[in-house]
């Protein structure tokens, strides 16, 4: 276990990785079937958003703001404002249930969200997620925690073989997916709070711009007391399985600190074979002997090569275990915010940083693994980069990757060794 | 909060931003509703091409976190272009308790120690505006410490719309940096580009021309924008405002201020091109100048006329519905039919009553004039059966979900239609999208939803 730090003496980020608290609020609003997420902000705070998410899942994103402007911020409390935009919008679309979060400035005025919502006579779901403090992980958090705080119905009897996953944040539609698929192939019924995997999974639907057309129901999210266990994955979605436990302290509670490469798939796969008392399926097992062919396959290349990884501190100490698995040496980790996860990382650094802290180091480096925002610096110093993260602007299928459990673990590796030796003159 | 918001330089000019309605265009939008950028947004991408400046951002993450690099505004800059490079305070709790200002002024120390620049905006956001963090003081005194401009702008998201902030952050170089520095020479073909951004390279599809012909730039608001250029900006005999309505007033207080002309011009569609070029030449009067733009005219129209031959013929009886804001409307509903294509219906949303009036005209009077696009524009499409959706990125994805045939026109967006050879580029990619089988295929049944089985999807039974 390592310490890990921020780099001093900078008052300001230059080139940024990290992304708002308000950002990760809408994506777990997006994971909820027939919502709206309302920002209760000024018009930019979703504006903004709704063009960041768009651009990068390629699909609609039902995202609505308050439009607090100057004279608001001044008069209103919140109340007003709130309930004015609800009557608005309510003639056009009839969301299931409104998710309201605050934004900087909202927060700093001093809304009480509570209050406003409470005043409301229509099903909203709030909480505070203001963009001064914490991050994606954090905002994605709290918004999970919110809906079980406030919908899931406390007292029910447990059922051993109903699970509730709780995925952090930066895992993919279609990692989720496989994660579902993989406890139901245990035998287990599977819920996931939020569930981004047929609501942001990119696909052709009806009506997708108006209300989140996926996700887990409401009428799910109120039974889900009755799950006898509960799957949190990543450090950052501790606090939304201890609100769970305050609820339903009976269950059982399991946290996977990650999914990426052999190590951590097989650790978890241990543990669900042990509560279940099952073994996984044939196909899991062949998916295995693919992942052990991959290593051997892809270790000429990744092995000796230096990485640096920006990102979320969930997704990116995973993804450098995964690396070092196949001989990669983690030069640095640049996590876009503090996190509980950053304690168990393997790189040399690890950080709190920007990119500009990478391009610091980037003597150091043969492969940068960040998001868009990290191309220009890998071109201008002939490094090879792979994209993961948000925003993905330049290339498609960002919700499509699966870089998780022995499948996605497989593709990965071939994706990294094949972009290292396209990277490199022979 | 302090009184400066309300005071802002934004009330001292005309607004020549006056929808029906009378708003001016701080256009607060209703709660729920609304769908604009904000005024931070807009003052951003009014001033983030000027690629020797730093561009810092004095608030939370969401504010630069969501914007920068977002649009690809072209910089012919040697080095380090700081338009692709973010900069911001990343304001915390400790902020908010204690004030931002003295994070504010370590900010810029840094930025400029590291990354030299030719001055620096810095970026007022909701939040900054509310602790009230003194950034004038802030950014004088830094100002003075480096000898560069550094600029306040303050355009904090809940003041107005986008339009509002750009107009503001234009006013803030106006106020602050133009006039601070003399030309080497001056001639008497000396014009401002006002409004244009440079996204994709836009103003390089005209910019040669206008240069052949021998018309000089002498300073850009601010696409491939220099700092350097900008203070030198009050001399230019001409200002041209590029499609934007913003952008006027500012036109408005250098013409007070300096005695510069202007005039609103754009550059999208052939016809257009053509007429801002001689409006140009004739303002600046001179005969040569006047003749030599014919022959160049004549020679690029006659260029384009000969690409567009074979879409003309490919676009016959082809219409299509436009949504985009501002001038814009007519002046890409004048590009379209200028390749062929019938605008069946376009957005005013944002137009002010010149630009109806002038939509109608073009138009003629079966078009549909769109107060409220967003809900107008698909049932359009399918009353009309038009072919093709021309709108911004937020438009992008309910239009392709619907299998309707897109092309973007917006600040984000990857295409580049201005200018004569834009044009050729606009003809292009629409002959790539309303012809493309996609769209087709992907409206057709799956083979569970087909009603009637077809014979020779019958398997044949045994041998």
């Amino acid at each position: 276990m390592r310490a890990y730090a921020t780099i001093g003496n900078k008052n300001m980020q230059v080139y940024p990785i990290k992304l708002s608290q308000p950002m990760g609020a809408t994506l777990a609003v997006l994971g909820v079937k027939g919502s709206l997420a309302l920002a209760h902000g000024a018009v930019g705070c979703s504006s903004l958003t709704k063009i960041f998410f768009t651009r990068h899942f390629c699909d609609p994103i039902a995202i609505r703001t308050t439009a607090v402007s100057e004279l608001a911020a001044i008069f209103d409390g919140g109340e007003g404002i709130v309930r004015e935009a609800v009557q608005n919008f309510l003639p056009r679309v009839r969301p299931e249930v409104i998710g309201l979060f605050s934004t900087g400035l909202t927060s700093a005025k001093g809304d009480d969200l509570k209050r406003i919502a409470n005043s409301i006579n229509y099903p909203i779901v709030y909480a505070e997620t203001p963009d001064f403090e914490g991050g994606l992980e954090s905002g994605w958090a709290k918004m999970a925690a919110a809906f079980i705080e406030q919908v899931m119905k406390p007292g029910l009897n447990l059922r051993p073989d109903k699970v509730l996953l709780m995925p952090h944040v930066s895992l993919h539609p279609l990692e989720v997916e496989g994660v579902k698929d993989l406890l139901a192939e245990f035998g287990l019924e599977v819920h996931a709070l939020p569930d981004i995997s047929d609501s942001l999974d990119g696909h052709l639907g009806i009506n997708q711009a108006s209300l989140c057309q996926g996700g887990i129901a409401m009428d799910e999210i109120k039974q889900l007391g009755s799950a006898g266990l509960v799957i949190s994955v990543g450090a950052s979605m501790l606090p939304v399985a201890e609100a769970f436990l305050r609820k339903s302290p009976q269950a059982l509670h399991i946290n996977i600190p990650g999914l990426m490469g052999l190590q951590a798939t097989d650790t978890f796969i241990g543990q669900l074979m042990r509560l279940t008392g099952r073994e996984p399926g044939p196909r899991v097992k062949h998916w295995r002997r693919r992942h052990r062919d991959a290593l051997i396959d892809s270790h000429f290349y990744i092995g000796r090569k230096r990485f640096i990884l920006a990102g979320e501190p969930d997704r990116i100490v995973d993804m450098a275990a995964a690396l070092a698995e196949a001989g990669g040496i983690i030069t640095a980790i640049i996590a876009s915010t503090p996190g509980k996860s950053l304690e168990r990382s393997v790189a040399h650094r690890t950080l709190v940083g920007d990119l500009e802290d990478a391009e610091g180091m980037i003597d150091d480096c043969d492969v940068l693994i960040s998001n868009y925002h990290g191309e220009r610096i890998a071109r201008r110093h002939g490094k090879i980069q792979v994209l993961r993260g948000f925003p993905i602007l330049e290339q498609i299928g960002a919700q499509l990757k699966v870089d998780t459990l022995y499948d996605g673990g497989t593709h990965f590796l071939v994706e990294v060794a094949n972009a290292i030796i396209a990277g490199h003159p022979h | 909060m302090r009184k400066k918001i309300a005071e802002t330089p934004g009330n001292v000019a005309p607004c020549a931003h006056k929808s029906a309605g009378g708003q001016d265009c701080r256009g607060i939008e209703p709660p729920g509703l609304a769908t604009f950028g904000c005024a931070y947004e807009g003052a951003y991408f009014a001033l983030a091409p000027v690629s020797d400046a730093v561009h810092l951002v004095h608030g939370p993450m969401t504010c630069l976190g969501s914007t920068w690099e977002f649009r690809h505004v072209g910089s012919s800059c040697a080095g380090l272009d700081k338009t692709q490079v973010g900069f911001t305070t990343d304001i915390g709790e400790m902020e908010l308790v204690h004030g931002g200002e003295k994070k504010l002024a370590g900010a810029i120390d840094y930025a400029i120690s590291k990354y030299q620049p030719q001055g620096v905006f810095v970026y007022e956001t909701c939040v900054t505006a509310l602790i009230g963090d003194d950034m004038d003081s802030v950014c004088g005194a830094a100002e003075r410490r480096w000898n560069i401009p550094v600029v306040p702008v303050h355009a904090p998201g809940f003041i107005g719309t986008k339009n509002y902030g750009e107009r503001l952050g234009l006013e803030a170089v106006v106020n602050h940096i133009v006039g601070t520095k003399e030309p080497e020479f001056a001639t008497p073909y000396d014009i401002n580009l006002i409004g244009e951004h440079n996204i994709n390279g836009e103003m390089w599809m005209y910019k040669p021309i206008l240069q052949e012909i021998g018309v000089r730039i002498l300073s850009t608001f601010s696409g491939d924008g220099r700092i350097e250029k900008m203070r030198q900006a009050h001399r230019a005999r001409l200002n041209v405002v590029v499609c934007a309505k913003s952008s006027l007033a500012i036109a408005e207080i250098m013409k007070k201020r300096w005695g510069i002309p202007y005039l609103s011009a754009s550059f999208y569609g052939m016809r257009e091109a053509s007429d801002a070029i001689r409006r140009i030449c004739r303002q600046l009067g001179d005969a040569k100048l006047i003749k030599k733009a014919e022959q160049v005219i004549a020679r690029e129209e006659a260029k384009v006329n000969k690409a567009l031959e074979p879409y003309r013929e490919l676009f016959a009886g082809r219409k299509a519905v436009l949504n985009t804001g501002g001038n814009k409307s007519w002046a890409f509903a004048v590009a379209l039919q200028d390749i062929g294509i019938e605008v069946v219906g376009v957005s005013v949303r944002k137009s002010n009553e010149e630009d109806r009036a002038k939509l109608r005209n073009i138009l003629g009077a079966d078009a549909v004039l769109m107060e409220k696009p967003v809900v107008e524009q698909i049932p359009l499409i399918m009353r009309t059966g038009a072919d093709l959706l021309l709108a911004g990125g937020r438009s992008l994805y309910s239009a392709l979900k619907k299998a309707i045939p897109f092309i973007e026109v917006s600040q984000e967006k990857t295409g580049n239609y201005c200018g004569y050879g834009g044009l050729i580029n606009l003809a292009r990619d629409i002959d790539l999208s309303i012809n493309n089988p996609v769209f087709k295929l992907v409206s057709g049944d799956a083979p569970w939803e087909k009603k009637v089985m077809e014979p020779e999807q019958c398997l044949g039974r045994g041998a």
